[in-house]
């Protein structure tokens, strides 16, 4: 399918530069409610996603030469009608005017670790394997009982090539692990809900995490409300990922993209604070890696065919560079290193222990309902789904609420665990302690 | 099978769902088949780009076969009526199937539907959608001189499917806009935004923006460079709409599908035909809501669109189903079996939740709070329906003080409590009414569109 579409875009009048990525994908899922099958599925999908670009004359007064792209999916069915469709992008592309932009020339890739193996070979067993996994592990635990399970087990190949000669392929896997844990016990019942993303099966140590899980779920029952004021709160492990990188909307990510730069919404300039006060905890030192081995981020190749980097993007609380894809790199004259990896940060200066000291009352947070910072103020409030007061050693679940603040302005006083870990797109410190976090509670 | 207004190259195809029924129904007791396509087209125009291009297509086919305990399925992009028949012999052969209950595939039904519009945007050229767009962009960006961008997109979707099983044959077309402005401010300091989207299943009539609805827009958007944080505590709150259908969907929508009562993770369950709410409140979902973003004809099983009265007069009345938890639970079928795509099982999904109607002018709400806050817009939600706990953010809000907003913005806001407490608290429900479309996830994943809204609400909640 590549090879005619490449082909057709060749003979295309119009079409000034061109991009295609070939994806072909399978997805085997498998579905359990307690300890009973839902569904099971195959999937398979094969699709061109091909951008022309179109330069011309610009629309109003003007000299000089003006771009325009469009975006068409190509399935194999379209196959008998290409020309028509890339007419069709022609014309789209041809409609807007946008100063011009190149494409990446051809360049070495590196070889990252993308696919696991075992995913490949025996996607339904491995599937079913997760599920086995979770099920032996909640029947030690007590009050404890498996609500539903999902399991995806997907391969993809994607191909690339543009019509500067770039041209590369890449294979990748990617694990989907969702389950919901019920406990019960005074005359209560509380669940615990978790999806993780993986690349690689032996990267979820699935009976460790279904104890955690279930720890959550019992402890669920017996939260309290917080208080309200403001109060030291750790963040740790998933929920800290959350706050970091929100649903993909990330304001470090967004902040410091060159697209959002060059469309006048970030405000950070490089070689100047991204904090919004003096920095007085751990120095916020922030990466953007598409190299580490098994990220869900990770890449041979970027979606317009820029090699994999791993890129310094804040250091020590200052902006080092934008992260930028080739169009705004060249927009605003700075390194294309491509599109954004892997969130990797530096680790703190204290052990994970550590960022509980003092008499509290403090509180570690461990699930959000929904934890969204906007992706332009750095602004959050999320529910809290579970935490733990923690007030002269004493220990207690907490649950309800919110807490509130400023992604930038917690940063700046934040201290980071030395311990990191590794969470499918994140590397970086296990938990973080902001010295002054509103709580909304009673 | 009548494919009139869907995709030409499903002529053929569309034929076959018939033979693919009869093949796999040679080995298991239920079969059916969809095939579903979501193409259309997107225009953005910002201060420093343009962009016309296709919204990523998705096409492809499901087949699915009851083993006699739970659903197997295949899915797969390439419609050829030889491969898809293979399939359905190859696929049917590997299903194990056991003695159970049959699965109903109700009345025999054949019919074709398709949005209905005034205006039918697929009779503009791009080059037109493209004008209105940079009209709606000049006209915003000229209003405020601290404006540093004003983004406008507009996107058009056809939403195609074909469904059969052995007594139904059903196709329908759904055409769904989508207008949005968003308008960015800067003090030098710091950015500030706000939105104002047009949305529905219908013609360019459901988008149109007004001049004023811009200085409005671009107004909030200014006051929330001097927005404070709202202090935490409880408060008497009025919702807006937009805020008001936020909580039906995520208080008590989510927790009402009943996929999740199979799974013991609605506490609504125990609820049902108890008073959960105040009486003043009635809850429905209706897919079949004229011009609602999240409207369609029938479901991805079949079943054709109907209102569902989840609360009627503070009694929890009723769930939403898909086939699975229908049967399973002995409930009635409800037409929410959805899927994100062909890439995906159906859940039991919402489609337009609202709040009912009330009889309260929003003025004398307003004028009844002595201390509170007046929530306008929200910019997330999301459910809880084991724990009932709630959690919308709310983008901006403007204190209200002995029963007149003072101007003062709080940003943002989040709401939080448990979700019987805050529907037991209404006191008052406007005499208005409005939808906001959007796109809704089950868990962290699953999207498909919907709507929600309903009046002006008043009510107590924490605040944070």
């Amino acid at each position: 399918m590549l090879q005619q579409v490449v082909n057709a875009l060749r003979k295309q009048d119009g079409v000034h530069d061109w991009l295609v990525r070939h994806i072909q994908k399978t997805s085997n899922q498998y579905y359990v409610i307690g300890a009973r099958p839902e569904n099971r599925r195959t999937v398979t999908s094969e699709r061109a996603v091909v951008t022309v670009m179109n330069d011309h004359p610009p629309a109003k007064k003007g000299e000089g030469r003006m771009r325009g792209e469009a975006e068409v999916t190509l399935l194999p069915s379209d196959l008998q009608h290409l020309p028509q469709k890339l007419d069709q992008a022609v014309f789209m592309a041809g409609l807007t005017d946008n100063p011009p932009y190149g494409l990446p020339a051809p360049s070495e890739y590196p070889s990252v670790d993308l696919a696991d193996s075992e995913m490949q070979a025996k996607p339904r067993e491995v599937a079913e394997r997760m599920v086995q996994q979770l099920t032996e592990a909640l029947a030690n635990e007590k009050g404890v009982r498996l609500s539903s399970a999902e399991v995806f087990v997907e391969e993809s190949h994607i191909a690339i090539q543009n019509s500067r000669g770039v041209s590369g392929s890449q294979v990748g896997t990617e694990l989907l692990l969702d389950f919901v844990l019920l406990a019960s016990g005074k005359g209560e019942e509380m669940e615990s809900h978790i999806a993780f993303r993986r690349r690689r099966a032996a990267d979820l140590d699935v009976p460790a995490l279904a104890c955690r899980q279930a720890q959550y779920a019992r402890d669920a029952i017996v939260a309290h409300t917080p208080e309200t004021g403001t109060f030291p709160v750790v963040v740790s492990d998933d929920a800290l990922v959350e706050l970091l990188m929100g649903s993909g909307y990330s304001p470090l990510v967004l902040r410091s993209a060159a697209q959002l730069k060059y469309q006048l919404l970030s405000t950070w300039e490089s070689g100047k604070s991204i904090l919004t006060e003096e920095p007085h905890g751990d120095p916020f030192t922030l990466y953007s890696n598409a190299l580490l081995a098994f990220g869900s981020r990770s890449g041979n190749f970027d979606d317009e065919g820029l090699p994999g980097q791993r890129v310094l993007i804040i250091d020590k609380g200052i902006l080092s560079r934008f992260w930028a894809t080739q169009r705004y790199a060249e927009y605003l004259q700075v390194p294309a290193t491509g599109g954004f990896g892997n969130m990797e940060i530096a680790a703190g200066s204290s052990p994970f222990e550590n960022l509980f000291d003092g008499d509290g009352p403090l509180y570690h947070i461990v699930a959000f309902s929904a934890m969204s910072p906007d992706p332009i103020t750095g602004d959050f409030v999320g529910e809290i789904r579970l935490g733990y007061e923690i007030r002269k050693g004493r220990i207690r679940p907490i649950r309800g609420g919110s807490i509130s603040g400023n992604l930038f302005d917690a940063l700046a006083a934040a201290r980071f665990s030395q311990e990191t870990t590794f969470l499918g797109d994140y590397l970086g410190p296990r938990g973080m302690r902001f010295p002054k976090v509103t709580v909304a509670g009673v | 099978m009548d494919l009139k207004n869907l995709p030409p190259e499903w002529i053929h195809t569309g034929g076959t769902l018939p033979e693919l029924i009869s093949e796999m129904e040679t080995k298991v007791p239920y079969a059916a088949a969809l095939l579903a396509r979501n193409s259309g087209v997107q225009i953005v125009v910002n201060h420093r780009e343009q962009r016309v291009t296709e919204i990523p297509l998705s096409q492809g086919f499901v087949l699915t076969a009851w083993n006699g305990a739970w659903f197997e399925e295949v899915a797969g992009t390439d419609l050829t009526r030889e491969h898809m028949l293979e399939l359905a012999r190859q696929f049917a052969k590997t299903v194990n199937v056991s003695p159970a209950e049959p699965i109903d595939p109700g009345p025999s039904t054949q019919a074709h539907f398709a949005t209905s519009c005034m205006e039918d945007p697929t009779l503009l050229s791009p080059k037109d959608k493209l004008e209105l767009c940079r009209d709606l962009h000049s006209r915003a960006s000229e209003l405020d001189p601290r404006i540093v961008n004003v983004h406008v997109r507009y996107l058009e979707t056809q939403e195609s499917k074909a469904f059969a099983n052995r007594t139904k044959q059903l196709s329908q077309n759904v055409l769904r806009l989508r207008l949005s402005v968003q308008v960015f401010v800067s003090d030098g300091q710091e950015v500030k935004y706000d939105w104002l989207t047009k949305d529905g299943t219908g013609g360019l009539e459901m988008i149109q923006i007004t001049g004023q609805e811009l200085i409005e827009l671009c107004g909030h958007a200014v006051a929330l460079l001097s927005a404070e944080k709202v202090p935490p505590g409880m408060y008497e709150v009025i919702c807006a709409p937009d805020v008001s259908g936020v909580i039906a969907h995520e208080a008590f929508g989510h927790g009402v599908e009943l996929d999740m009562f199979l799974k013991d993770r609605a506490r609504a369950e125990e609820y049902l035909g108890e008073v959960i709410a105040s009486p003043l409140v009635d809850i429905l979902d209706d897919p079949s809501y004229p011009g609602g973003h999240g409207s369609y004809f029938f479901d991805d099983e079949g079943q054709l669109s109907s209102p569902t009265h989840i609360i009627r007069q503070g009694v929890f009345e009723r769930g939403l189903s898909d086939l699975f938890s229908a049967h399973s639970l002995g409930a009635p079928r409800t037409a929410n079996g959805r899927r994100e795509s062909f890439q995906r099982k159906v859940y039991a999904r919402m489609s337009n939740t609202f709040f009912a109607r009330g009889h309260t002018p929003v003025q004398s709400m307003i004028e009844s709070v002595e201390r509170g806050v007046y929530l306008k817009k929200t910019s997330s939600g999301m459910e809880d329906p084991k724990g009932w706990g709630m959690q919308v953010t709310s983008h901006y809000g403007e204190e209200i003080r002995n029963g007149e907003l003072t101007g003062q913005i709080f940003a943002p806001v989040g709401i939080t409590g448990y979700v019987p407490d805050i529907l037991q608290s209404i006191d008052a429900v406007g005499d208005d009414f409005a939808l906001s479309g959007g796109t809704c996830g089950k868990g962290h994943k699953e999207w498909a569109p919907v709507s929600s809204g309903g009046p002006h609400l008043k009510l107590k909640a924490r605040l944070g």
